[in-house]
């Protein structure tokens, strides 16, 4: 027995390092969030109560009814029954503290199911920019879709569309449209809410704030496939200005490495490439467009490539992280480190079935498995990914 | 007749009265490999599904501890995704289907006939079928390894290209990922296997409820039943409701992978939902299946050791049945992240939180069994009490997950893992051992010797706490179940590491148990009648019993029967029935039940690699099917047999 | 001893006053009825909550030869009961003119819904594949005309059998007894079935 108690204690001590880390439940920073938490800790505590009431008595019978050395074999304690009333009593108490539980559970299901009813959290209240019809008096909805094995994000009222990082406003309800294009994923930011799972065939919502400004950590929890374990997503809460600027950078397109438009650089890359400047980024670019055969799922606003099979790229250089969140490039401060961020493009581009095995860029037909990219190729292509920031960054 | 076996019976009769319509006739090896496949000897059949399970226990457990080793440290590479995926899916389905429930099955098999006064089961064939039905599931669910293993060698090629013939669809399959767009045929043997070992399931289930009503010595009032003979009811009437639904979806899955249909099809129309309903209307009554039979085992075991009658006889019953009833009412709680609505999440929520009332009252009333006795601390109760412990803890998780908002955030984390692991470990688990503890030497007539078997049940009970424990904390941290790895920033690997340890320490106390057992069976000192001063009527025939178990028929005067023709009045002592003048009447041995059962491993193994396009097997799949119509021809053809005993050695006219 | 059932020895004292293969079939009808009920089940969540845009069931249906072959079956049943009582009373050949009855009809039954399916999956374009309705419509009546098939084969099994030495009326009553129970079982399982998939698609509501 002391040395179960110790070895609980270990764990104990060991564990108080993982429960403020970065997905940890325990760490709430969101109203739901919160909600979840206090709920939780009741049933802790009422729990441990029983624990130590129930097991107290165990511990307390075992010791004080053993069997002595000297006591008789042969002699038999008395044979009684059962006692009605202890177990009537027992059985109110059980139930008492369940009704405990079952209140606040009740409530919480029924406020978490509801869209909370806020003025302030209606879009027009706090952001200016250009907005689809009716969408002032609307909440901010965000449509988020699980893939195999990553997150695309679209936000119809604002007209934009990312993949893997979302943001959202400070303090404000945001609600989530949760879909699924293939299996069941899960859609879960610990440190916001609690999970809703994204189905195919069921159109699932939740709501959540974020209370304070950050970069939270989400992941898929509904096993989807070999690469269940390296889909993630980040959401970062922002102050209102943040967030507009935000979104206004998710609008700008990327200029072309040459040429004023695109659609001149993609026909000047396919029939005189020998024209094209003989710099990474620009080769980049032209096998994005042409044999790496990129566009055939991926998208770049305002570009020809309009593939939507893959994460749209428009602004992929200024997310913290690539392949659904796998790769993190940020520092602790959550700023980019670009020599980590341009090995991880190029790793991901080089071998990214070593990185996230079974992964339909490499294995769809006509995917990467398919295209004989040298390493130069793949570095070139990174120097491009790079340069798909909005300008302002 | 030879009597080459202890168990042989004195003055036996060959059954040569009853050829059948065509001249079959029954075997009557008492010896040898022939000898087990074709016995009807419920305990014989108990002995095998032990073996059997105490095996896929050791493999599961092989399975869990390379999970463990991949999760020790971050961003491991030292299995494949995919074979991380195909292990945890084998590991549940193993641990779930093919060692707790055919261990339970073994205690069903060994105990009831003896603990209500039978000489074997209502259809003793038919058991014997169950337990040759479970082989072909078992076989068919793992002979999956050899296929992959053909596949990296290069001789297996499936013909939709995938690599996943051991099955990584999880232990519940969730559509649509078991669509055949997603998955490859290892769906196919989790399904095929899944589907045979339901029918064998069912077989036993009808055996045992008609043996527990219709086969009750005189005096056996239903109310003077020993409790694992109650929860041995219980479970068969939940698995006759519980697994007709996973039938029904395994058979929709099969018909939208092989046929075309669009039962959990998107593209068709379908609901990918509905198979979460069907699987848990299975599953939730499922896993009291695991735990009733384990806490009957208790409920046996305490009282023994406390030298007083179980407490609250009526109440544990009757919670058990409450526990089985209310168990069809609470599926839901595993689909709380699925969007089903206020009122079916609240409704779920609070039917989960009431179906703790009748647990509770179990609790209770083993410690009021305690309580005022003279306890000893034989092995057997340094289990029981750990099961208390264990499942209590695990209760209290349930509890927490009970309310769906906390549960948001629990659900398909490590917590889950850490709920389900203490109460199937420290509950199922604790009991079985302490089962399999207390009943050896009956079964074996050796008795334990030393301390292996305190020390192996502390090694247990340390490392089960040091593997799972930690794992709340781990849910709590955020970390998904089913992953294969993790990245170093998350924080988890110190805990992941210290998990690792505990996975272990408790293999080390599972093989310490084992080495135990084979070296008591080996070496251990006779046992006697009733080594434990028990209450119940398998402890008043010799260890092991005879072959027709008693010599008469008992005719029981009160509960814990046994215990007072020890110490009660003259007239609560076990009376007999002559046996009259033909003797005991025993079942014959058949070769049927394996006849037929071979014919769905024929069938399972045939869809399976009909799916991996190997031509011809839709034909091999209906020869399969045939054998086992054959097979159940020749069962009903072959007579019902049956030969006379005198075990008092009398030899009295016919 | 006799060739005689398993149990005879403890039918007298049998606390159930049931015979095991009695109680044991009264089991598995039970667990039958799950399983048509998830069966079922499916189809009406699928017809009344997720309706797909598959074709109308009434442009399919042909009622008046399902009401045809539903009344068949009854009739089976009827046929059925007179037989488990004929071999109560040891009357063999009315045992086994009943029985064949029974199969004929049923026989009769199975013809009527070959028929159908393959009036609607030729005719109508309505096969297994069609949508959500098709596969729980075939996966459902299919299961059942497959209980159906088996209880004929099962029969058919008795009847020859009454004809060797080894069939004796007082010990076998008990086994066409059960087979008349499933029997009765597979009638009722398709009345709920008329009614559930059948008629309830001409009912508004």
């Amino acid at each position: 027995m002391p040395l179960r108690l110790s070895i609980i204690s270990l764990t104990l001590v060991l564990s108080g390092c993982a429960l403020d880390g970065r997905q940890s439940f325990m760490d709430p920073r969101g109203e739901v969030a919160w909600l979840q938490y206090d709920l939780f800790m009741l049933t802790v505590y009422v729990t441990f109560g029983i624990f130590i009431a129930v097991g107290g008595t165990l511990l307390w019978t075992v010791w004080r009814y053993r069997e002595r050395v000297d006591d008789d074999p042969n002699e038999h304690p008395p044979q009684s029954h059962g006692n009605p009333l202890v177990e009537f009593v027992l059985i109110a108490i059980s139930i008492g503290l369940l009704v405990i539980i079952a209140i606040p559970t009740v409530s919480a299901i029924v406020y978490t199911h509801g869209m909370p009813d806020e003025p302030d959290s209606l879009l027009g209240s706090y952001y200016h920019g250009d907005m689809s019809d009716g969408a002032e008096e609307e909440v901010l909805t965000i449509y988020a879709y699980g893939w195999q094995w990553w997150f695309s994000f679209e936000y119809p009222q604002l007209g934009i569309v990312t993949g893997n990082e979302l943001a959202i406003p400070k303090g404000k309800v945001v609600r989530f449209e949760l879909r699924s294009k293939d299996v069941i994923h899960s859609f879960w930011v610990p440190k916001l809410a609690g999970k809703v799972d994204m189905i195919p065939g069921r159109n699932n919502w939740m709501w959540l704030r974020g209370d304070e400004a950050g970069y939270f950590f989400g992941q898929c929890a509904e096993y989807c496939g070999e690469s269940h374990a390296y889909m993630q997503f980040r959401v970062e809460v922002m102050e209102d200005d943040d967030f507009a600027e935000w979104v206004e950078q998710q609008r700008q397109t990327p200029p072309p490495p040459q040429e004023e438009s695109w659609q001149d650089f993609v026909v000047l890359a396919a029939r005189a490439p020998e024209k094209l400047v003989d710099e990474p980024a620009v080769r980049g670019a032209a096998l994005f467009y042409g044999r790496g055969a990129c566009i055939q799922c991926h998208a770049i606003k305002g570009t020809p490539a309009a593939g939507l099979l893959g994460p749209d790229l428009t602004t992929v250089a200024s997310r913290k992280s690539i392949a659904a969140g796998w790769m993190e490039h940020h520092n602790d401060d959550f700023t980019i480190n670009p020599e980590r961020q341009y090995e991880n493009f190029y790793r991901w581009i080089r071998e990214s079935e070593k990185i996230k095995p079974g992964n339909l860029m490499y294995h769809v037909s006509g995917g990467m498995r398919d295209i004989n990219l040298s390493d130069q190729d793949c570095h070139d292509l990174a120097a491009f990914m790079m340069t798909l920031r909005p300008d302002s960054l | 007749m030879s009597t080459a076996t202890s168990t042989a019976p004195l003055g036996a009769e060959k059954a040569d009265e009853n050829r059948s319509l065509i001249g079959l006739r029954r075997p009557d090896h008492t010896t040898g490999l022939a000898d087990w496949l074709t016995t009807v000897d419920h305990k014989k059949i108990a002995i095998m599904y032990a073996i059997f399970s105490l095996a896929f226990l050791v493999i599961g457990g092989i399975e869990a501890l390379i999970i463990r080793a991949q999760l020790a440290v971050a961003e491991n590479q030292l299995i494949t995704a995919e074979v991380y995926n195909q292990l945890f899916t084998m590991h549940g389905t193993t641990m779930v289907f093919l060692a707790v429930m055919p261990l339970s099955a073994a205690f069903f098999n060994y105990l009831v006939p003896l603990q209500i006064g039978a000489r074997d089961v209502a259809f003793p064939r038919l058991n014997s079928f169950s337990l040759w039905t479970f082989v072909a599931g078992a076989i068919i669910l793992n002979i999956s390894w050899l296929f992959q293993a053909a596949n990296l060698l290069g001789w297996f090629n499936p013909i939709d290209g995938r690599s996943d013939i051991v099955p990584a669809v999880g232990w519940f399959g969730y559509a649509p990922y078991t669509d055949t767009a997603y998955s490859g045929i290892g769906t196919d043997f989790w399904i095929l296997g899944l589907q045979v070992l339901g029918i064998g399931s069912l077989a036993a289930a009808f055996n045992f409820i008609v043996t527990i009503f219709n086969m009750r010595a005189p005096g056996m009032l239903m109310m003077r039943l020993p409790v694992f003979t109650w929860m041995t009811l219980i479970t068969s009437f939940l698995i006759i409701f519980a697994f007709p639904p996973l039938t029904v979806a395994l058979g929709e899955l099969m018909f939208d992978r092989y046929f075309g249909t669009s039962f959990f099809r998107v593209e068709g129309g379908g609901q990918p939902i509905l198979w979460q309903h069907l699987f848990w209307i299975f599953g939730h009554p499922e896993v009291y299946i695991l735990i009733l039979p384990a806490m009957g085992i208790i409920s046996e075991i305490l009282p023994v050791f406390s030298r007083k009658p179980l407490f609250g006889y009526s109440l544990i019953i009757f919670s058990g049945a409450v526990i089985g009833f209310l168990g069809f009412a609470v599926w839901s709680h595993h689909m709380f992240t699925t969007g089903l609505g206020t009122v079916g999440t609240a409704a779920f929520s609070l039917l989960t939180m009431a179906i703790a009332v009748p647990t509770g009252v179990k609790i209770f009333n083993w410690i009021g069994t305690l309580w005022g006795g003279k306890i000893r601390f034989d092995v057997p109760m340094i289990y029981g009490l750990g099961f208390i412990w264990m499942f209590m803890m695990g209760g209290f998780s349930g509890i927490m997950h009970s309310s769906a908002p906390a549960d948001s955030q629990q659900h398909d984390t490590y917590f889950v893992v850490a709920h389900f692991h203490y109460v199937l470990i420290g509950g199922s688990i604790l009991a079985l051992l302490a089962g399999l503890y207390f009943w050896f030497p009956k079964v074996t007539g050796r008795m334990w010797q030393g301390k292996l078997g305190h020390w192996s049940a502390i090694v247990i009970v340390i490392g089960l706490n040091w593997t799972f424990f930690p794992m709340h904390y781990l849910g709590m941290a955020g970390m998904p179940r089913r992953t294969h790895t993790y990245l170093e920033g998350t924080g988890w690997q110190a805990l992941n590491f210290a998990v690792t340890i505990g996975a272990f320490i408790l293999a080390v106390g599972i093989l310490m148990f084992l080495i135990d057992m084979l070296r008591t069976y080996r070496k251990g000192v006779p046992a006697g009648n009733d080594p434990w001063n028990a209450r119940t009527l398998e402890w008043s025939i010799p260890s092991p019993p005879p072959v027709h178990n008693f010599d008469r028929t008992p005719v029981v005067k009160a509960r814990d029967a046994f215990w007072l023709h020890k110490f009660g009045t003259v007239d609560q002592k076990i009376g007999s029935v002559d046996p009259g003048a033909h003797g005991v009447h025993m079942p014959s041995k058949s070769w049927m039940p394996l006849l037929t059962s071979s014919g769905f491993l024929v069938f399972g193994i045939a869809m399976a690699m009909k799916s991996a396009g190997v031509p011809l097997m839709g034909y091999l799949a209906i020869t399969g099917l045939s054998i086992t119509l054959i097979g159940i021809y020749l069962w009903a053809l072959e007579g019902p047999g049956g030969y006379h005993l005198h075990p008092e050695g009398e030899h009295r006219p016919h | 001893m006799s060739a005689a059932t398993e149990v005879t020895e403890s039918q007298e004292h049998v606390p159930t006053g049931m015979h095991p293969k009695k109680l044991m079939m009264w089991l598995f009808l039970a667990s039958d009825c799950m399983f048509f009920g998830t069966l079922i089940s499916t189809h009406l969540i699928y017809r009344k909550i997720y309706p797909d845009v598959g074709p109308d069931p009434r442009s399919i249906f042909d009622i008046e030869l399902t009401t045809g072959s539903s009344f068949i079956l009854l009739m089976s049943s009827l046929f059925m009961a007179l037989a488990v009582s004929a071999i109560h009373k040891g009357e063999l050949k009315s045992f086994r003119r009943n029985t064949v009855l029974v199969m004929i009809f049923g026989l009769l039954f199975l013809s009527g819904q070959v028929y159908e399916f393959y009036d609607f999956a030729v005719n109508k374009d309505f096969k297994l594949t069609t949508g959500t309705f098709g596969s729980s419509f075939y996966l459902m009546t299919g299961t059942h005309g497959v209980h159906v098939a088996l209880g004929i084969l099962w029969l058919g099994s008795l009847f020859a059998y009454s004809y060797t030495k080894h069939f004796k009326a007082e010990t076998h009553a008990m086994d066409v007894e059960v087979a008349g129970l499933y029997w009765h079982f597979v009638d009722i399982v398709w009345i709920v079935i008329f009614t559930a998939v059948y008629l309830l698609e001409y009912v508004s509501f």
